[in-house]
């Protein structure tokens, strides 16, 4: 879980973890259904250390974790003002994929066209998922905005699987 | 300067671009302007003929005759005899014995009004020879209109009564109306030659007694000339109703004595030409009305290419004027280039109808082309082209310039009440409906056309059937046949344009219909359906159309219904050239893959 | 529901334009079953081929060569008419620039193929106003096209392949004009059809829409290159989508 995304939800008010369980869940609709709430706690201690979190009041070590109400601390707030703002987009992952295809086929383990192949239908069964419950999902929803942009982007990479599959195609045709 | 020229380039640029379109448009405009130059020439053929045609013959001021009592016999030539030397009277010739004789040449019968002369010329009335000679024993000449309609050369053969005789020249008169309206002042015909409409020839005044044979009457002509020749109706009206003391063996209260002046045959020759010339004028304006019609669907098809064109020249910086110039150019060009096209084929057509003045001198070449003849058509082309123009010409000049380069072709029409209507029809006339309606405009336009088109043959049938039994003349069939040649091929013109136009347009709707499960029979049989409904609406108004163009034309007189035969024969043959014309279209609209067009129209 | 035989087949299905050195085959020796009520997907790059295939299926053109059968019925062989016969009873063509009627409302657009198909105006009127409110149009029945959105029209264009309840709905880049919310209704309404058993076969290069078949066919210079079931079986649950663990 991204330490900035939980500082974030506090920003709100001071809460407890079921209530920034609770908030997750929302926004993640049933993508959130994996969500480990043990991941989240973890995340908070590590937040605490970092001094990004306080406790509020005084019941700390008996009170149960969920119990126990986080805040900001106003290094957190600063965080959390800095994260906003900032526009780094997630890398994909597209170097190791390309490596792996490389490797393949300079040591003649595999067919690169296969990995290819094999990949491309993985992607597709993760898009049809995704298409799925993109459809179920209320219109404008959190989680429908959510699953169009994990749905763009799955296609994207597609089509990258497509550039990928026909220039390889022509590179064992011409050999 | 440099903006003329560019007018002039970017005018004729588009002309060369599109040359079928700006054909069609020439032809439309030159039909009309051809018609237009043969009415107005043929107008300048009756100015003054007979003028001419009196002097070059000396020809009489008063013609005299008189006719056997009970029609039958001899008339007595002595009772002419005080006329000659009446007052007023400065010269004479005859009395000329006069009989009326069954015609026959190898492939024709007509009645003939024979006139016996000698070889010698007369003083008054000695016919002027158009071909070939005066009177040679055994020969016969013949007026000019007469040998025209009959079709006789110098040097043919043909038989009057028993007798055969050779044709020895064609000449004209003044002291008879000219061919048809021979007998409009009044003939005695008795027997089989009343039958025909006669014509005058000339023999010789020893053959007449012998044609008449005891059957027909023998009348004595006389021609005599005036001091005063505006004299000559009040001479010709007071000496009618004198009876001059008989001579012997004449009965007073039975013999026949008539005075024709010459302003009476002038007016009957001019009648000869008057319905020639009614007929052309009629025909012209509605020539005029379908090249109108015509022009309206050529350039209303293509409006939406000339407000992409406007667009992109105002795009490169061009005025909305001279935009506007730009498009007039273009089709003024167009209607000069028809302006000339018309004028010639008018003057080449010209001999064609040039006969009826073949009766009076001074025609037998073509007639010149007077300046305003060429004048006033050339203004009509160009008007007719202009206008229009104007106003497509106008909007796209005042159109946005983005607007009129996007501009996509006009949207179709909805007709609600057709949609529902054709939901009960079967699938063809529900195709050809809807499409009929699609464009709704340029439906008005072939029922206007073809109700023109139908007005103008109803008017002609009319004519005809109305003249049974007293014939028009060649001339008067020979216009209104070509008036009504020229009005089916631009009608017919018109049709095929518009059908094309409609198929092309309905490229779309058509391919999807098939698409959603209509065969191309249904779809070939609709784009028919969609040419056959105006053309039925515009046949059936051409009825009353023609009923009153005629009355119009006629001038007063009781409303002359046609026969309904013929009008149904006009429907009928009207729906089956039409179908016919836009059959061929039609199919090949209806073939196209659909996948294609559907494709097509995604670009 | 799958029964034995297939809806639709083709064997060693040709289609070629030009001639000699201009010779493009568009469709070079396809063999093809359609079982019916599946969902299939044609995927491949433009000029691959996949369009033509759709139109030979559904008889909007003839093949240059092979068989082709609809419902134990060779349309190879069919003459002009007994294949507009097809167009309207057996296949529902959806096109990518949806090719309404401008100057008809929407229920009109829908009655038109019925009317051609024989069925009473009243009739039709009845089953168009149906298939409006399945499609979730009901309110804009007396629209014109131009009164619609993109995603509306083609929703009116799909219930007008379903009018004559054809055996099948051949979709001919459905969503290709269509933005992303317009193509999550589209979506929907063919998730909706194949729940209800309708055989659909959809020609795309948009993968969104492929995953949602059935089967994927990928096809490419006229020929097919493979083939993958897209049912049963998927790896690591929805939340494997984000990388919100660790």
């Amino acid at each position: 879980m991204q330490q900035e995304v939980v500082l974030a939800m506090l920003a709100k008010e001071p809460s407890q973890g079921y209530q920034l369980r609770a908030r997750l869940d929302q926004a993640l609709g049933p993508l959130g259904e994996g969500l480990n709430a043990g991941h989240l706690y973890v995340t908070l201690g590590r937040l605490e250390k970092a001094g990004l979190v306080a406790l509020e009041g005084a019941e700390v070590s008996s009170a149960r974790s969920e119990r126990k109400v986080y805040q900001l601390t106003p290094a957190g707030a600063e965080r959390v003002a800095e994260w906003l703002s900032e526009v780094s987009w997630p890398k994909p992952d597209l170097a190791e994929f390309h490596l792996k295809l490389i490797a393949a086929a300079q040591a003649g383990l595999a067919d690169p066209i296969g990995i290819v192949n094999a990949q491309r239908r993985e992607l597709l069964r993760r898009l049809r998922e995704a298409q799925q419950a993109a459809v179920d999902e209320p219109d404008r929803s959190d989680a429908a905005l959510l699953l169009e942009g994990i749905a763009l982007r799955l296609q994207a990479d597609l089509r990258w699987l497509e550039a990928c599959e026909q220039t390889w195609t022509e590179r064992r045709r011409t050999r | 300067m440099g903006k003329l020229l560019l007018v002039y380039r970017l005018a004729v640029k588009d002309v060369r671009h599109r040359p079928a379109q700006a054909l069609l448009l020439l032809l439309a405009i030159a039909a009309g302007a051809a018609t237009l130059t043969l009415g107005l020439a043929l107008g300048g053929t009756t100015n003054n003929p007979y003028a001419r045609t009196k002097a070059a013959t000396s020809g009489p001021d008063v013609v005299a005759d008189v006719a056997p009592s009970g029609f039958s016999g001899t008339a007595n030539a002595s009772e002419l005899a005080p006329l000659e030397h009446t007052s007023g009277v400065v010269a004479h010739s005859g009395p000329f014995p006069v009989t009326w004789a069954l015609l026959r040449t190898g492939h024709a019968t007509a009645g003939a009004e024979v006139e016996g002369r000698s070889a010698a010329p007369s003083p008054v009335d000695q016919p002027t020879m158009l071909r070939g000679s005066w009177l040679r024993p055994g020969g016969v000449v013949v007026e000019a209109g007469f040998a025209d309609a009959l079709g006789l050369r110098v040097g043919d053969r043909l038989t009057l009564g028993a007798r055969s005789f050779r044709v020895d020249g064609i000449a004209v008169t003044a002291a008879f109306p000219s061919y048809t309206q021979l007998c409009s002042l009044g003939c005695t015909l008795v027997g089989a030659v009343g039958n025909y409409d006669p014509g005058l020839v000339w023999v010789s005044q020893a053959d007449v007694a012998p044609l008449a044979g005891g059957s027909e009457p023998v009348e004595y002509f006389l021609n005599l000339k005036l001091a005063d020749p505006g004299a000559a109706a009040g001479f010709a009206a007071r000496y009618s109703a004198h009876a001059f003391p008989a001579g012997p063996g004449a009965n007073p209260s039975l013999s026949g004595l008539s005075l024709t002046a010459w302003q009476d045959i002038r007016a009957s020759d001019a009648k000869a030409l008057a319905n020639v010339r009614l007929v052309l004028l009629t025909g012209s304006w509605l020539l005029a009305l379908l090249a109108l019609a015509s022009v309206a669907v050529l350039v209303g098809g293509r409006m939406a290419e000339q407000t992409r064109r406007v667009g992109l020249l105002k795009a490169v910086g061009g005025t909305p004027r001279l935009v506007a110039v730009v498009l007039l150019a273009e089709n003024a060009l167009v209607g000069l280039c028809a302006a000339a096209v018309g004028l010639l084929a008018g003057w080449l057509a010209g001999p064609l109808i040039n006969g009826a003045g073949a009766g009076l001198l001074g025609a037998p070449s073509i007639p010149p082309l007077t300046g305003s003849t060429v004048g006033i058509v050339i203004a009509l082309a160009l008007a007719v082209a202009i206008v229009a123009t104007f106003v497509p010409a106008i909007r796209a000049a005042g159109q946005s310039t983005v607007a009129a380069l996007e501009d996509a072709a006009r949207p179709p029409g909805r007709r609600a009440w057709a949609i529902r209507l054709s939901a009960h029809l079967p699938a063809t006339l529900l195709v050809g409906v809807r499409l009929a309606v699609r464009r709704p405009r340029r439906l008005v336009l072939s029922v206007f056309s073809v109700a023109v088109t139908a007005s103008g043959l109803v008017a002609v049938l009319i004519l005809h059937t109305s003249s049974a039994g007293w014939s028009l003349g060649p001339r008067v069939t020979e216009a209104t046949t070509i008036v009504s040649v020229m009005l089916v091929v631009l009608a017919a013109v018109n049709a095929v344009f518009i059908a094309w136009t409609t198929v092309i347009e309905a490229r779309h709707p058509a391919a999807l219909t098939r698409a959603l499960g209509a065969t191309p029979k249904q779809i070939t049989a609709g784009l028919s359906v969609t040419q056959l409904l105006p053309a039925l609406i515009g046949a059936l108004l051409g009825i009353p159309g023609g009923i009153g163009i005629y009355d119009a034309a006629k001038n007063g007189g009781a409303t002359t219904i046609p026969s309904v035969i013929g009008l149904v024969l006009i429907v009928a043959v009207t729906l089956l050239v039409i179908a016919v014309l836009t059959a061929i279209p039609a199919r090949i609209g209806a073939r196209r893959p659909v996948a294609e067009v559907l494709q097509a129209e995604t670009a | 529901m799958t029964t034995d035989s297939p809806i639709a087949r083709a064997c060693a299905l040709r289609k070629d334009y030009g001639k000699n050195e201009s010779l493009v085959r568009a469709v070079d020796g396809v063999d093809l079953d359609i079982a019916q009520g599946e969902t299939l997907a044609v995927m491949g790059p433009s000029g691959c081929g996949k369009s033509t295939l759709l139109h030979l299926l559904g008889g909007l053109d003839r093949p240059s060569g092979g068989e082709l059968w609809l419902h134990g019925k060779r349309i190879d062989l069919m003459s002009e008419r007994a294949l507009a016969q097809v167009r309207h009873r057996d296949v529902g063509f959806v096109f990518q620039a949806f090719h309404l009627m401008d100057e008809l409302t929407a229920r009109e657009n829908l009655e038109l193929p019925m009317l051609l198909a024989g069925r009473s105006p009243r009739a039709a009127r009845r089953r168009a106003a149906d298939l409006l409110e399945q499609v979730g149009l009901a309110d804009r029945s007396a629209h014109l096209p131009s009164a619609l959105s993109g995603g509306q029209r083609q929703r009116v264009a799909v219930a007008r392949a379903l009018a004559n309840e054809p055996l099948l709905i051949l979709a001919d880049e459905p969503t290709g004009n269509l933005d992303s919310a317009a193509t999550l209704e589209i979506l929907r309404l063919f998730k909706r059809l194949h729940a209800a058993g309708q055989t659909l076969v959809i020609v795309t290069h948009d993968e969104r829409i492929a995953a949602t078949a059935d089967r994927l066919i990928s096809m490419r210079d006229g020929v097919f290159v493979d083939e993958t079931r897209l049912t049963g079986g998927t790896g690591g649950g929805l939340s494997a989508l984000i990388g919100l663990e660790g």
